[in-house]
Formats: structure tokens, sequence, C-alpha cells
């Protein structure tokens, strides 16, 4: 079963007035559980509206046309809704803006209250979801989210949802703001995260390197459509599209062209870092001088 | 729950309305919101909606962003009408029953009072709302630093008061966009807001309200760094660089407003019997 | 005489109750007329502070901060330092004042009492600069981050500075966004205009001549981009190698070899091609 199943999904901002904009243009996706999907576009391609129809935060429009149905739930059933939010479990930008308890404890515990879930049951997630994003219970349960740094605000904001263990995560712009130290951080605990608690992730990001490492398949959206759809190879192999949408390459996919400029024989398909190394080592050390006569 | 992020914002189309000189612009809208409590007969109303029609023209102004801001107060309309309704007790009753002892009736004064409130708030808002649809928030502050000028003289720090309602004004639309970020996020932890009785809605709004005071106040701080860094209070000879100009449109507008001024004026103190004739030839009856 | 010059600045932040924290210790360098200079660090290792520290914003708790000889401290001064080192912050929505573009770039100007048409003028040049003048009677709000940023430029540029400080201004964008910024503020350096980035983004320092990395309130490492990532200090910081080198330092355990340290990814498949020729 598909954990998530959009079927002719349009979404239009301010109908009928001067401001009309068509945020999501017949969009069709279906996405096979233990996914882990990459979403890229630019600003105002229509990548947020999509993710909040996910956990009905943004209501289907047309019912008759449209239809959204994750892990077996229809967003257009009312009853099933709140489910749904649980179901799906969102991290918006800049998450640590959006916390507010005096402790990191009652903030963590928001999501599992509202679940209507038992005292224990509570405390019992809450430990679980601030272990994962790796804060120590004993020294952070108690303390202010507002003192804490920025690295730690943001896990602690990421502990929130993961608290709910919702089966489907999707995180908006995960790293966006934090130093190096902090993006690499995050990075794996997200890889993490899958593995212990949503097997399905949603990663929207600006920056293709860490997509291409991370995702299994990738959408790119453009202007409300769904342009590109495939594995990061498929995705990233369609140079123009790519352009024409106002998006980058990977850095090991433009490495990869300025080399085959240069008459280098690589096969296309190159997009981490790690897969061009192992294809140069591979010509390096087959010391072939290989030239590839077929490339301009 | 906040879907009206562009309510009452500046609306650019650079038209004749735009273009008036903002102190005449608000003196007229003063003005305006004074005389709107002059009106009495149903005349009157046409008479300023017309006005209102001819302004929004003008302006080219789209309706839909006009009538947006009644919407704002529908809340406040609904209420005030029930209100007058129930509680007007003269007149020839139109309808009455009982709940318990108490009799509930509906008077044709009522009737035609709570019409008359409805039309009057309405067009206020309308009124009020030209004004911020077609003035930048610098120009309204602006226009009321040159209005309050006098007050310099005892020593009020009239600058300051146009400079804060100026950016209070250009803040309102990054606030509400802040709110409705804060709320879907809320929700997506399964928040809701619209269950339970009034004190454990108030209670729900916590979550969005502390972040909301949390971070306006990281903003506040780091817009004072950037209105330092940028020489604010360098001076106390700041200058301009738009300077409001009195003008041929200005006199146009002023003499416009004036005469439907004098038209609601006459209406009600002098000529007490035309509006109401007007209002008979019009409804009859049903008057 | 340097432009920028601190001599052994301390920076002490109150906790209240009497208790303060130390955010910088004893710094003491000096930035000349023309450079580009990266200013980088993990969060908390002072860089923002030191920022502020450059147009007395914030003033030294021991040491001096002088621009072109003038100390900060110096009161009668402050404005012509802040006249002389424009700054642009990190979040577009919280640097603007007014709702209209170009009302936004007469800001500056306007407080320091221009008359009327010389800030029109500089509204001109301003906005030109950034290659914003078309959108010059819009309101901000509908901007992308980078066209916000580069109106936000465009507000400090009016003030005509000598010092342009990018106080992590391109940390909430997007790489177009970003390209954006960094474009402007190259084409700024190339006019004479000092620029002084600070960031955790390796990447934006490759364009400057120089870094200087502050690690727990000292300065860690201070040369040149190519120098300062042959240092092998820049993880110890906190930060990150810009990927091409990350790649480059990985392709030499496979046997590649390159005489220079690179850069740029024109000079790592140039150095790649001639191994493989």
């Amino acid at each position: 079963m598909s954990a998530i199943e959009l079927k002719h999904l349009t979404f239009v901002y301010s109908k009928k007035t001067p401001f009309e904009k068509r945020a999501l243009d017949d969009i069709n996706l279906s996405v096979e559980e233990g996914t882990f999907l990459g979403v890229i576009g630019e600003t105002g391609s229509g990548k947020s509206t999509l993710i909040q129809h996910l956990n009905g935060l943004i209501k289907v429009q047309d019912k008759k046309v449209s239809s959204v149905i994750v892990n077996g739930l229809s967003a257009t059933d009312k009853k099933a809704l709140k489910n749904l939010r649980f179901e799906v479990g969102i991290v918006f930008q800049y998450p640590e803006y959006q916390l507010f308890e005096d402790s990191v404890k009652k903030d963590v515990a928001f999501g599992p209250k509202n679940m209507k879930l038992s005292p224990e049951e509570i405390d019992a997630r809450v430990r679980r979801a601030l272990e994962v994003v790796g804060l120590d219970y004993d020294e952070f349960a108690e303390r202010s989210p507002f003192e804490l740094s920025g690295g730690e605000k943001r896990r602690v904001a990421i502990a929130g949802v993961i608290a709910m263990e919702p089966k489907i995560l999707v995180l908006d712009e995960p790293v966006a703001g934090l130093d190096p130290a902090g993006r690499a951080e995050i990075l794996a605990l997200i890889k993490q995260l899958q593995k212990d608690v949503s097997p399905t992730i949603i990663m929207v990001s600006h920056n293709m390197d860490d997509i291409a490492v991370l995702a299994d398949r990738i959408i790119a959206m453009h202007d409300g459509r769904i342009e590109l759809d495939g594995t990061p190879e498929e995705v990233f192999c369609n140079r123009e599209k790519i352009a024409e949408i106002g998006l980058d390459l990977p850095l090991a996919t433009r490495l990869r062209d300025k080399l085959v400029e240069r008459g280098v024989n690589l096969p296309d398909g190159i997009v981490t870092p790690k897969q061009l190394e192992t294809a140069l080592a591979n010509l390096k050390s087959g010391g072939l001088n290989e030239r590839g006569d077929d490339n301009v | 729950m906040f879907k009206d992020v562009s309510f009452g914002q500046y609306y650019p189309t650079n038209s004749l309305v735009h273009r008036l000189d903002a102190r005449v612009k608000l003196f007229l809208t003063l003005l305006f919101i004074v005389v709107i409590f002059f009106v009495k007969s149903y005349f009157g109303f046409m008479l300023t909606a017309f006005v209102l029609l001819v302004v929004v023209l003008t302006a080219r102004l789209p309706m839909a962003s006009v009538l947006k801001s009644v919407r704002g107060i529908l809340f406040i309309i609904v209420f005030t009408s029930l209100l007058n309704l129930f509680f007007i007790k003269q007149g020839d009753v139109l309808v009455s029953w009982n709940i318990g002892r108490t009799m509930f009736a509906i008077t044709k004064t009522g009737v035609h009072t709570t019409i008359k409130m409805v039309l009057r708030l309405v067009l206020l808002i309308i009124g009020a709302s030209i004004l911020s649809l077609t003035t930048t928030p610098v120009q309204l502050a602006d226009g009321v630093e040159s209005l309050m000028s006098p007050l310099k003289l005892i020593k009020i720090p009239v600058r300051d008061i146009a400079m804060i309602m100026s950016i209070a004004l250009r803040f309102i639309p990054t606030l509400f966009e802040e709110t409705n970020k804060i709320i879907a996020a809320q929700k997506a932890r399964g928040a809701s807001f619209d269950t339970g009785n009034l004190f454990a809605r108030a209670k729900a709004m916590m979550p969005v309200l502390i972040p909301l005071f949390v971070n306006s106040f990281r903003r506040a701080d780091e817009l004072a760094f950037a209105m330092d860094a940028r020489c604010y209070n360098a001076t106390d000879k700041r200058t301009k660089m738009k300077k409001a100009k009195f003008g041929f449109g200005d006199a146009i507008a002023l003499l416009f407003i004036l005469s439907f001024a004098t038209v609601i004026m006459l209406d009600r103190y002098y000529f007490g019997t035309i509006g109401i004739d007007i209002d008979y030839m019009i409804f009859g009856g049903l008057l | 005489m340097s432009q920028i010059e601190l001599k052994s600045v301390d920076y002490c932040y109150s906790l209240g109750e009497g208790r303060s924290i130390k955010a910088l210790k004893n710094l003491s360098f000096s930035i000349e007329k023309g450079q580009f200079v990266t200013l980088a660090g993990m969060n908390g290792s002072g860089k923002s502070t030191l920022a502020k520290l450059l147009n007395g914003l914030f003033l030294p708790s021991l040491g001096e901060v002088l621009i072109d000889g003038v100390s900060t401290k110096d009161e009668n001064s402050t404005f012509e330092i802040r006249r002389k080192a424009g700054m642009v912050f990190q979040n577009p929505d919280n640097q603007m004042v007014a709702t209209i573009i170009e009302d936004d770039v007469a800001f500056g100007p306007e407080n320091i009492g221009l008359p009327r048409e010389e800030i029109i003028e500089r509204v001109d040049y301003a906005l030109k600069a950034v290659d914003m003048d078309e959108f010059r009677t819009r309101t901000a709000s509908k901007l992308s981050g980078g066209q916000k940023q580069r109106v936000a430029i465009a507000g400090v540029l009016a003030i005509r500075p000598e010092i342009l400080i990018l106080d992590e201004a391109t940390s909430m964008l997007d790489p177009k966004g970003r390209r954006e910024v960094m474009g402007i503020a190259k084409k700024l350096n190339e006019q004479g205009i000092t620029v002084i980035n600070i960031t955790h983004n390796m990447e934006e320092a490759v364009l400057s001549d120089r870094i200087i990395v502050l690690r727990k309130g000292r300065i860690a490492i201070d040369a040149p981009p190519k120098d300062a990532f042959a240092s092998g200090l820049i993880e110890a910081c906190g930060l990150s190698l810009p990927p091409v080198l990350q790649l480059a330092e990985n392709l030499k355990k496979d046997g590649f070899e390159f005489d220079n340290q690179i850069l740029f990814e024109d000079e790592l498949a140039e150095g790649v091609c001639r191994q493989l020729n």
C-alpha cells in the first residue's frame, strides 16, 4: 500500500479575486512506505501548499476532483482528520520559533498530550523523543527551551514533532540557518529518524547536494506542477529542465560535466561526491588513458 | 484563522487619490467620520455611498479589497444590530413573542435604527479603509507628524510618535504572516483552537501568543539595531525625500468632501424635511 | 593608517546579577581599505558581536576599535562612523522600516539630514547599484528573500559607506538569493568598498581576500583562503571546507595530486583532467 496517494490535487489561493494564484495544478503523486522523498523547487513553486495538504492543515478545495489519501485515511473525511494530524508530522522551517512552554519536557509533551495519551505514555514518549534527537533527558528536561543554543532549540522542536511518532515525517528546510556542525548533526539525525521513528520521510530543501545524498526519490516542482519525478540520478540528468525551472545541479554533477567537457570519459548519473570519487578512482587505477571521443 | 493578511493594506495604483497630500486625506477622513454621524435620512446614506463610490473608482481600487475591511468588523456589526433590534422599545411593534415572562418585541423604529446603524458602520469603515488603501504608512506618519507639529512646542516627541506609527503599520502584515505560521505549526502538533468554552479557547491560544511575543521582541531588537546602524537620530534636522505639497487635486478633493459635508449638515439642520421626503418618495409605506 | 583597527578588544555580555560572559578576548587586527574579508566562526564564536563593534553598535569593554583612526568610543563621532561603516543584517524582514521600497532606501539619507534632491539622487544610485530600480515604488512584502536583502544593501549604500558589513546577510536565503547578494558584494568591492562578510558558509569565503576565523572569542585563523583551508584548522573551529575542497581532499586519498590548493570547480576539473590524460 502507498503511504501517500494524491490524485488530481489542485489548489487555488484567493479564488476569484485579482490576487488569484494557482498553487497546485493537478498533482498526482504516490509515495511508497519507506521512501525518502526529496522535494525541490523554487520559492513559491507550491512545495509548502503540497505538504500542508498531507496532514489536513490545508483542506482539499475540490472534493469531487481531488483526493488525498494518507495511510488509508482520506483528508476529505472529517473524522479521519484528527488522526491524520498524528499520522503525518510536519517540522516547519525554523521550528524553534514555535517553542512556547517553560520547560523542554512540557514543550515536547504538547503533541502527545493533544493525542490524549496516558500520562505514563506521554512521559515515555518525551523521553524517547529527546533521546532520539540526542538530548540527555536529565540534563535538558527541566530547562527552559528559550535559553538553549540555536542547534539545541531546533532539536527540541523536532523532538516535539517526533514525540507523536508519526509514520510519515515531513521536514521543510530542516537545516536552514544552522552552522556547518549543526547541519551535519541534523542531517545525520534525519537519517536516524527514518530507521527509528518514521519510515517515510519527505524533505524539502534548496540544497541539491544534501538531497542528492539523502533521497531515494526526488520530485521537482514548478508553478504548482511536478515537473520531474524519479531517482536523484534520473532527475539531475535532465539538465535542461532543471535549469528551466530555476534549480541547480548538485556539485558532483556539475564537476562531472566539466570533466566530460575536458574529455574525461565519465558515465552520466553522477550526483553525489562519493559516486564521482569512485568513478574517478576507477579511471585512475585502471591506468587507462580513457578519452571520451564521443564527448564534445 | 487570520486569513485577511492584506486587510487595509496599501494598494498601489498611483491614482489621483493616491497622489493627494496625506495631510489633506487625513483631514478629510476625519471630517468624513464626523459627518457620517450627522446623516439621518436614507437619502443621506445614499449620498454618502455615492461619494465613496466616486472616490473608490477614482482611486482605481478593486471593490474586493475595499469590502474586505467590512468583513473584518462583521462580528461587531452583527452583535450591535442584534442589541439594537431587541432593545429599542419605541414605535409600532412588528413582531413579539414571550420567552418565560419576558416579552421580546421588534419595533419599526428598532428596525430602522438598526439598518441606519449598520449603514453608518459599513460606510465609516469603507471611508477609513480608503485612507489606508491609498496612503503608504510613511505618508500617513508624515501627515500625522505635520498635523501634530504644533504639539512640538509643548515638547511632545511628535517625530518619534510618527515613526512608531509608521513602523507599527509596516509590521502588521509581517506579524499576521508569522501568526499564521505559528498556528499551522501548533495545529500540526494536534492543537485545536475552536473547541471548548471561552476560557478553554483563550488557553488554547497560549501556544500561539507566547512564541508570537517572544519573536516580536527579537524582531524589535533587530530592528532597533538596523535603525541605529542607518543613523537614526543622527541629527535633529531630519529631512524628507517626499515632501507633501498641497496641489490642485487637493483643492478639488477638499471642495468635493466639503460640499458633501455641507449637504449632510443642511439636510439635518436647515431643511429637515427634504431628506425624509425623498425617503418617502422612494420607500413609501415601508417607513 | 588602517581603515579598521582593533587594539586588544574585550567584549563582555552582562547576564545580570553582576555575572557576565566574555564574548571576545583580547582581539587585535586591522583591515585595509578595499579588502574583502570573511569573518567566520560557528554559532556562539563571537563573530556577530565583533561585527557590531565595528560600527559602534556595541562598544568594547576593554581596548579600542578605530575607524580611520577615530575610536568608536568617541561619542561625537558615533554617526560619522556609522556613515562610514554600513551594516546589513540577517533577517530581511526585521530591518525594513518602510513599506515602499524607495521610502526604505531613503531612511538613512533622511536621518542624516541631506537635502531632498540629494536624497533622491542617492536613492536612484543605490537602487541601480543593486539592480532593483524597477521595483522602487512597490511594496517590499512581495519580494523574494534575495531581493529584500538587495534592498537592504541599497538602504546602506544610500549613506555612501566606505565599508559594507554583511552580518550573516545570506543565512536565511536560498542558493539563488545567496548568489545575488554575494555577486553584489563582489561588485561593490571591485568599486573600492571594503566588504566584511560575516558567515559560516565557507563557499562564500572563497570569494574573499582574507578569512578571519573566530573560535571562542579569539582569532584562530587569519589568512588568505588558500592558506586558511590548508591550515587544517577549519574543522576544529566548527566549520567545514567548501564542498569542492572536501572532494579534492578525498581524491588525494585515491592517489590524485594537486600542486595548488583547489578553490574553484574549474581548478579541480583542470587538475583531475591533467592526471587522467
